[in-house]
């Protein structure tokens, strides 16, 4: 059986289906037994799900970025 | 492949209309700037980013759709970036800078590996609501900002851009298990700062 310390070194690695199947088998079987660590995980998810969503601010150059851009173009 | 809409949008581009390299430009500068930021680091990430962009324009007609749009954009970016100017990166590799709010560290947890400290609970439970404090969002900022430059670039890449572990290997030519120990070091990183608000209220 993994400990808490174990499961956190690979739990990474089980969202983004790294793991062996034997591996992920032993992280799910910890996570069975483990309300910590399926709160951990859950936190994970959810902290991962946030930073996608995070939203991203317009290019301070952008203007000039595309001013470039046309006039490169038209060369 | 190039889906649709790229074809689309790569019409626009070709027959020069501003507001399609508007959209171009804002959609996919922020994930060039993190590929960019991981091969050059600070100083130089954003001529990296304009020299690609003028490549960009140059061979925008021998655009294939082979691969996405988004794809070929970051390959173009990576390769501009190692033009430029390639640092020593072994250095940076194994450069573990502390974070403003720690990590998941391994005191922690006892000496037979039980958590001494468990996971605080958070009061939210969907991305959605976590996100309406503006203070969380401008905190995640800064600790994207303050991560190690490879492990910042790398946690960009797969979270906010949702590349696969395999595209970043390639963009940036790391093995994949020096990705993934980048990525869990960032992650931990980021999961303390949000506890750490969740907890105090405070970034």
């Amino acid at each position: 059986m993994l400990s808490c310390k174990q499961q956190v070194a690979r739990s990474s690695d089980y969202l983004d289906g790294q793991l062996s199947f034997r591996e992920r088998l032993l992280v799910r079987h910890h996570l069975l037994f483990c309300p910590n660590c399926r709160r951990f995980i859950k936190q994970m998810r959810l902290m991962s799900a946030a930073l996608r969503k995070l939203p991203e601010p317009l290019p301070t150059d952008l203007e000039q970025t595309v001013e470039r851009m046309m006039r490169e173009q038209s060369r | 492949m190039a889906t649709a809409d790229d074809a689309e949008l790569l019409k626009r581009l070709l027959s020069g209309e501003q507001q399609a390299f508007r959209e171009l430009v804002s959609t996919y500068q922020s994930a060039m700037k993190a590929v960019a930021y991981a091969i050059v680091g600070n100083r130089h990430a954003d001529e990296a980013v304009q020299d690609a962009w003028l490549s960009v324009v140059r061979n925008l007609s021998g655009f294939e759709g082979r691969s996405s749009l988004k794809t070929w954009l970051l390959t173009i970016t990576a390769n501009s970036a190692k033009n430029r100017y390639k640092q020593n990166r072994r250095e940076v590799l194994l450069d573990d800078l502390p974070s403003p709010h720690g990590t998941i560290d391994p005191e922690r947890f006892s000496s037979d590996g039980h958590w001494l400290l468990a996971p605080f609970a958070w009061h939210q439970d969907t991305p959605e609501a976590l996100l309406t404090e503006d203070e969380l969002r401008e905190c995640l900022e800064q600790t994207l900002l303050s991560l190690p430059q490879l492990q910042s670039s790398v946690l960009v890449l797969r979270e906010r851009q949702g590349l696969e572990l395999e595209e970043i290997c390639n963009l940036l030519e790391l093995s994949l298990s020096n990705v993934r120990v980048l990525v869990h070091r960032a992650r931990l990183k980021v999961f303390a700062t949000v506890e750490h608000f969740e907890e105090t209220g405070e970034c």
